[in-house]
C-alpha cells in the first residue's frame, strides 16, 4: 500500500494541527459547560438584569420635578419629552449616545468639502476593517504580548473613540435665548443693516445655529458650513429662498432639514440677513 | 439451585412507574426528534478548565438581549404607532400612548425603562464582548466566519437603536432622526433611495412611524435572532476558546501530546480505527 505522501507543513496545517489538539486537549481534560462555566454565566447575567432595573429606577425617581412634572430632567434625563411637532425650528437634533462618535465626526468634517468622510467615508472604511480582521490578521499568535500591532491598534481605535463619544456628549449646545443675546455684536462685527436685522433675530432663534456657527456663535454639528461671510459669495436673495425651502433640491445629498414652514415672509427675512452677512470686521 | 425472586415491593412497584411516567415523555421527544441529546450535548460539552470572567461577557449581552425581547413585547401591547393628532388633547397619537405606558400603566415605567436603558447595556455589553474576543485573539482560525457574525449582531443591534429612537414621537426622537436620514441620504447610489424608503416619501411623516415600528419590532429582530441562534451554534461547534496566556489548550498544565493526525475534512481521506469505524469527522461533533 502506497504511503500517503506527507503535505510539507504550512499555515494552514498547522492551524488545523493545533484547533485538533485544542478539541482533544478540551474533551479529555475540560470541564463540562454546566454547572461550572454557567454558573459564572449566570451570575452575570443577574448582575445585568439588576443593573438594568437599576438603571430604569434611577431614571424614574430622579427624574420627578417639584410639580410632579414628568419633563423635569432628573438624573439619567426627563421620563419625556416635548410631543414631535414638525413645525418648530428650534431644535437640537441629538442620536442616542451611542452614536456621538458618528454625530462627532461631522464637526471634524464640513460640508461641501469633506462631509462625505464624516458620513461615509470614514463609518464604511471602519466597517470593512472590522469584518476584515480575521482575514488580514492572519497569524496564529493568540498572547496580547505577542501581538504588539493588534494592540496597539485596539487601544488607539477604544481612546478616539472614547474621545469622540466624549467629545458628542459634552459638545456645547447652542440655545436660542443664549444665541439671540450675540445679535447686537453680530450687527456690529458685520456692519449689518438695519433691514437685515429682523432676519439675523430670525437666524438666532429659529435653530440655524444648533448646525451653522456665525461670527463665533452657535454650534458646529452635523457637517454645516459657517456662515459668518456667506454673503461675500453673492448667491442671491432668490437662492436663499430656494435653498432654505428644499436645501437637498438646490444642493443634491445636502442634510439640511427644510425650513419652508417659516413661511415666504420670514424667509425673505432670513435670505437678506444671509446676502447682508460678508464677513467680521 | 435457583435463589427464590423476592417479589418487589408494593413502594419499589410505584416507584418504578413513577419513573416510567417521567422518563417517557423525555423519550418520546427524543426518539421523534434528538432534542433532549442536543440539549444534553449543550449542557455537558466540555469547555476549557480556566475560563475567564471575561468569557461572560457574551452569556450577558444574549441576557440584555432577551430582556429587550421581552419588555419590548409588553410594550408592543400598550404602544400605538400612530403619528397623527388625537382630536381630544391635540397630541400625536404615539406620544400619549408613551405617556400612558410610563405614568398610568401598572409597572409600566418599569417595563419602558428597562426597554430603553436595556437597550444601553446591550450595546455596550455587545462591545465589551467584542473587545474581549479581539484580546483573546479568538476571531482567528476557525472562528473567522463567527467573528463577521458577530459584527453583524452588533450593527442589527445599533440600527434597532437608531429605529427605537424615533417611536417615542416626541422632539429628540423626530429631529434626530430627520438629521439621521439626511445622512443616509448623502451615501453615493443608495443613499437617496433607502432615504426615501426609511421616510416613506419625501417628509418624515404618517407613514415613517409604522415604517419604523415594523423595521423595529419585526424585521430587525428576525435578522438579530436568526444571526444570534447561528453565532451560538457555532460557539458549541468550535468549542471555547481558552485565555491566550493559558500554558495549555484544555487550561490544565502541559502534558506531553503525540503527534495528532491531520484533521480529517470532506477532500481528504476519512482517518479509519481498528474496527473499521470511521473517525469523528467534525471537530464539534458529538461525543
Amino acid at each position: 500500500m502506497a504511503a500517503i505522501p506527507r503535505e510539507k507543513p504550512t499555515r494552514s496545517g498547522e492551524a488545523r494541527a493545533e484547533f485538533a489538539r485544542y478539541k482533544s486537549d478540551v474533551k479529555t481534560r475540560g470541564k463540562p459547560f454546566f454547572p461550572y462555566a454557567m454558573f459564572h454565566d449566570t451570575i452575570m447575567s443577574l448582575v445585568v438584569v439588576a443593573t438594568i432595573i437599576g438603571l430604569a429606577a434611577i431614571w424614574k425617581w430622579s427624574s420627578w420635578g417639584p410639580h410632579h412634572d414628568p419633563t423635569h430632567k432628573g438624573l439619567l434625563g426627563p421620563i419625556v419629552d416635548p410631543p414631535a411637532d414638525p413645525g418648530t425650528t428650534s431644535f437640537v437634533p441629538r442620536p442616542d449616545w451611542y452614536f456621538y462618535f458618528l454625530f462627532y465626526l461631522l464637526r471634524i468634517f464640513k460640508w461641501p468639502e469633506s462631509v462625505f468622510l464624516g458620513t461615509i467615508g470614514i463609518p464604511t472604511i471602519a466597517l470593512v476593517l472590522l469584518i476584515a480582521l480575521p482575514f488580514y490578521d492572519r497569524r496564529l499568535e493568540r498572547r496580547p504580548s505577542a501581538r504588539p500591532v493588534a494592540m496597539v491598534a485596539a487601544v488607539l481605535t477604544i481612546i478616539s473613540m472614547g474621545v469622540l463619544t466624549w467629545k458628542g456628549a459634552t459638545a456645547k449646545e447652542a440655545l436660542a435665548s443664549e444665541v439671540i443675546q450675540d445679535v447686537p455684536r453680530w450687527i456690529q462685527q458685520e456692519n449689518l443693516p438695519p433691514a437685515a436685522v429682523p432676519g439675523a433675530k430670525l437666524f438666532a432663534t429659529a435653530g440655524c445655529t444648533a448646525c451653522h456657527t456665525y461670527a463665533g456663535s452657535g454650534g458646529s454639528n452635523l457637517g454645516a458650513p459657517d456662515l459668518t461671510s456667506i454673503g461675500t459669495r453673492n448667491l442671491g436673495i432668490q437662492f436663499q429662498i430656494n435653498h432654505l425651502k428644499c436645501p437637498s433640491c438646490v444642493n443634491p445629498g445636502s442634510p439640511m432639514p427644510k425650513f419652508a414652514s417659516l413661511g415666504e415672509t420670514r424667509l425673505h427675512q432670513l435670505a437678506v440677513f444671509l446676502e447682508s452677512s460678508k464677513g467680521t470686521h | 439451585m435457583a435463589t427464590p425472586r423476592r417479589q418487589p415491593t408494593k413502594a419499589q412497584i410505584r416507584h418504578q412507574k413513577m419513573e416510567e411516567l417521567v422518563i417517557y415523555p423525555i423519550d418520546w421527544l427524543e426518539e421523534r426528534s434528538g432534542l433532549v441529546g442536543g440539549i444534553r450535548y449543550f449542557l455537558f460539552r466540555n469547555v476549557p478548565s480556566d475560563v475567564n470572567w471575561m468569557q461572560t461577557l457574551g452569556s450577558a449581552a444574549l441576557t440584555a438581549f432577551l430582556v429587550q425581547a421581552i419588555t419590548g413585547v409588553i410594550l408592543a401591547m400598550y404602544y400605538v404607532p400612530s403619528a397623527s393628532t388625537d382630536p381630544a388633547t391635540g397630541k400625536p397619537v404615539a406620544w400619549e400612548s408613551i405617556v400612558n405606558i410610563s405614568d398610568h400603566l401598572t409597572l409600566g415605567w418599569l417595563v419602558r425603562g428597562m426597554h430603553k436603558w436595556g437597550a444601553s447595556v446591550f450595546i455596550i455589553l455587545m462591545f465589551l464582548h467584542m473587545g474581549r474576543v479581539f484580546l483573546f485573539g479568538a476571531y482567528k482560525y476557525p472562528r473567522e466566519l463567527n467573528w463577521i457574525i458577530g459584527v453583524l449582531i452588533l450593527l442589527t443591534g445599533m440600527l434597532e437603536g437608531f429605529t427605537g429612537y424615533l417611536l417615542p414621537w416626541d422632539q429628540t426622537a423626530y429631529w434626530a432622526t430627520v438629521v439621521g436620514i439626511n445622512l443616509n441620504g448623502t451615501a453615493p447610489i443608495l443613499g437617496p433611495w433607502l432615504a426615501q424608503f426609511l421616510r416613506s416619501g419625501q417628509e418624515i411623516g404618517l407613514e415613517t412611524l409604522p415604517r419604523f415600528y415594523s423595521l423595529h419590532m419585526l424585521i430587525l429582530p428576525g435578522a438579530i435572532i436568526a444571526l444570534i441562534t447561528l453565532h451560538l451554534y457555532l460557539v458549541v461547534r468550535l468549542g471555547v476558546t481558552s485565555p491566550p496566556w493559558s500554558k495549555d489548550a484544555a487550561g490544565g498544565e502541559p502534558v506531553e501530546v503525540e503527534e495528532p493526525a491531520r484533521r480529517p475534512g470532506l477532500t481528504r481521506p476519512v482517518p479509519r480505527t481498528a474496527n473499521g469505524a470511521a473517525m469523528q469527522a467534525e471537530p464539534g461533533g458529538r461525543d
